[in-house]
């Protein structure tokens, strides 16, 4: 047997974390290429054009568009305001943020049921209103911001933790007030960051199954039609709507990425 | 009065940042803040910016009371210690950020930001990012930006701390320049005393979250108010000293006595003195004894060569150690020294103020 070498050590020092990531990549790239060869043998076309597969694409387009905005609209100035004051309580308000991230999305499902179901006042109300929590796009859309929402959160807050607030201190010596200094300097700098949640937050929105599933299992949107397909046709039924949620995500990532990253503006 | 800072008190927790702090500037004065890390320079900048409500005490700019508007309704620019430049816009863009909050026309504000650039010979770069900008340069730029609104008071926290020497005495020419040039009322906050005697009209020195000290800067140097004011203003020996005499003041020093011919003393006999002379202001004497300043004499500890001079440290017989400045080649390490004290040079202070 040879003798020990302690040349041969400095490869390992790179050598061993990417052999371990490496296993990880694997597990990552093997299921998709698998499931990308099988859409040969079925007919995406046609699979797309079967209204049921249309009105799924439809009901998808609708609603993760809007969870994303809502959860973009009020969850950017809560994680200013996270990152910003020292409330008593704050930890407690955190741990609510990342709560349905912890949550199985089936019983958080189950919980807005329980807090919006038809059976609830809130739900009784909304349904005498005209506009059902329940099997409905409105339902579809509370399952999304529910599930999605915390991801914008959480990666707007560590982009406004990393502007230094004494940017926004000589903005405010400069004459402007606490809601023209967020527009002016903290947005602008917290923006690669914000976009980042946005993207996730849509990725998450627009592929959720379990929560819509409890909420809303009508209209359908591509996951939960996925899955209705699945039972009764197995793999290759799923492949079309399957490839068009994952063409959907890819083309808004992108263009929300791209759009985000203006020229003027530095990355966060 | 420009600005008024009257009993300002503020705590974090129970620790006490600032105790009853209260000085002004009169209109066009540079005043420096001057003290050790952690005296309460910062909160003082808060306080008179707005970014901070103090427990205690009142700020006002131009005989208004501030002390309770936000920063934005006080005409206070600061320059911080770090840059605080906007990555995401232009050098003019910068400098244009606080014209425009104000109702200024277009025009005004293009010819103000022309005008601050000019200042600042910068012009060139108006349409740079700061990220292409030298470290000086950056510096300058914030120097731009906070003037051009015209503040009534320019607040300077630190801003030369983070620079290496000589950039960081270019810009001290430059901000003193550029502060005669526009007349503005200006607080210099600073630790580095260097810093604060070149720039200062009068200085506000500082210590443990209370006022040391006001007064010009060689006034405060010349005439110490109090120990820390000596020994904080350039270097001092402090040597603790028993009131023999009053009148003439004789001292004793362990076992050797001071006479100090001019001077009388308040205090009486028995009580304790601290005493506070400048290195440079002590010599060594030659040994045939023929003058007739008063002496103290003790063994050479150790010698420091200075380049341009010897720091010569003596031992006294007491184990204090006192520091004389020396051209000459200084004796060896263990020679026994008589150390002469100019009687005009000497400081003292009083038991009962040697603690603040």
């Amino acid at each position: 047997m040879r003798a020990f070498d302690p040349r041969r050590l400095r490869t390992p020092t790179r050598f061993v974390p990417a052999l371990l990531g490496g296993v990880l990549l694997v597990h990552f790239v093997v299921p998709f290429a698998a499931f990308l060869s099988q859409t040969g043998t079925s007919n995406v076309v046609a699979g797309l054009s079967a209204p049921p597969a249309r009105s799924a694409i439809r009901n998808s387009l609708l609603t993760a568009p809007v969870a994303t905005l809502f959860s973009t609209l009020f969850g950017v100035p809560l994680a200013y305001a996270l990152a910003r004051t020292s409330v008593r309580g704050k930890r407690l308000i955190e741990g609510v943020v990342v709560l349905p991230l912890v949550v199985p999305p089936v019983v958080g499902g189950a919980m807005l049921l329980t807090a919006v179901g038809r059976f609830t006042p809130l739900g009784r109300a909304a349904l005498a209103a005209g506009l059902p929590l329940t099997d409905s796009l409105a339902g579809v859309i509370l399952a999304q911001t529910f599930v999605a929402g915390p991801f914008v959160v959480v990666t707007a807050r560590a982009g406004f933790g990393a502007v230094d607030e004494r940017l926004e201190r000589a903005s405010r010596s400069l004459g402007y007030g606490p809601l023209a200094t967020f527009w002016n300097v903290s947005l602008p700098l917290a923006r690669g960051a914000i976009v980042a949640g946005v993207v996730l937050t849509f990725a998450r929105a627009v592929g959720e199954f379990g929560a819509t599933m409890m909420v809303a299992y009508n209209p359908r949107t591509i996951p939960t039609r996925i899955w209705v397909e699945f039972i009764a046709g197995g793999i290759d039924a799923i492949v079309p709507l399957a490839l068009a949620l994952l063409a959907i995500t890819v083309v808004v990532v992108t263009t929300v990425q791209r759009l985000g990253h203006l020229p003027t503006v530095v990355d966060g | 009065m420009t600005l008024e800072v009257s009993g300002l008190t503020h705590r974090y927790g129970s620790k006490t940042a600032v105790e009853d702090v209260s000085f002004s500037l009169a209109d066009g004065e540079i005043v420096g803040l001057l003290g050790p890390s952690g005296c309460g320079k910062t909160t003082i900048v808060q306080a008179i910016a707005g970014h901070l409500r103090p427990a205690a005490g009142r700020i006002l700019l131009r005989g208004e009371d501030v002390t309770r508007q936000p920063p934005e309704r006080r005409r206070a620019s600061v320059v911080f210690q770090e840059p605080t430049l906007y990555p995401h816009m232009t050098v003019g863009e910068n400098v244009a950020y606080g014209l425009e909050a104000r109702e200024i026309e277009r025009s005004r504000i293009d010819e103000l930001v022309e005008t601050h650039l000019e200042l600042i010979s910068l012009a060139s770069r108006r349409d740079a990012y700061p990220a292409e900008l030298s470290g000086g340069q950056k510096r300058r730029v914030e120097l731009a930006r906070a003037l051009a609104p015209e503040p009534d008071v320019l607040l300077l926290d630190e801003p030369l701390s983070a620079l290496d020497r000589s950039l960081r005495e270019e810009l001290r020419r430059a901000i003193g320049r550029i502060q005669r040039e526009t007349g503005v009322t200006t607080l210099f906050v600073t630790h580095d005393q260097a810093d604060a005697m070149a720039l200062a009209d009068r200085l506000v020195v500082m210590n443990e979250g209370a006022i040391a000290g006001v007064d010009t800067p060689r006034a405060l140097y010349e005439s110490p108010p109090t120990p820390f004011v000596a020994s904080f203003l350039g270097r001092s020996n402090a040597v603790e000293a028993t009131v023999v005499e009053p009148e003439p003041l004789v001292l004793a020093v362990g076992e050797q006595t001071l006479t100090l011919p001019e001077a009388r003393s308040d205090r009486p006999a028995g009580a304790s003195v601290s005493c506070h002379v400048r290195p440079a202001d002590l010599t060594l004497a030659e040994s045939d004894g023929t003058d007739t300043a008063p002496t103290l004499s003790g063994a050479v500890s150790h010698v420091t060569d200075r380049g341009s001079r010897y720091d010569v440290s003596v031992t006294l017989p007491t184990d204090e150690t006192v520091v004389v400045e020396r051209q000459a080649e200084p004796p060896p390490a263990g020679t026994t020294v008589t150390v002469r004290v100019p009687a005009a040079k000497v400081t003292r202070f009083g038991a009962d103020t040697a603690g603040k």
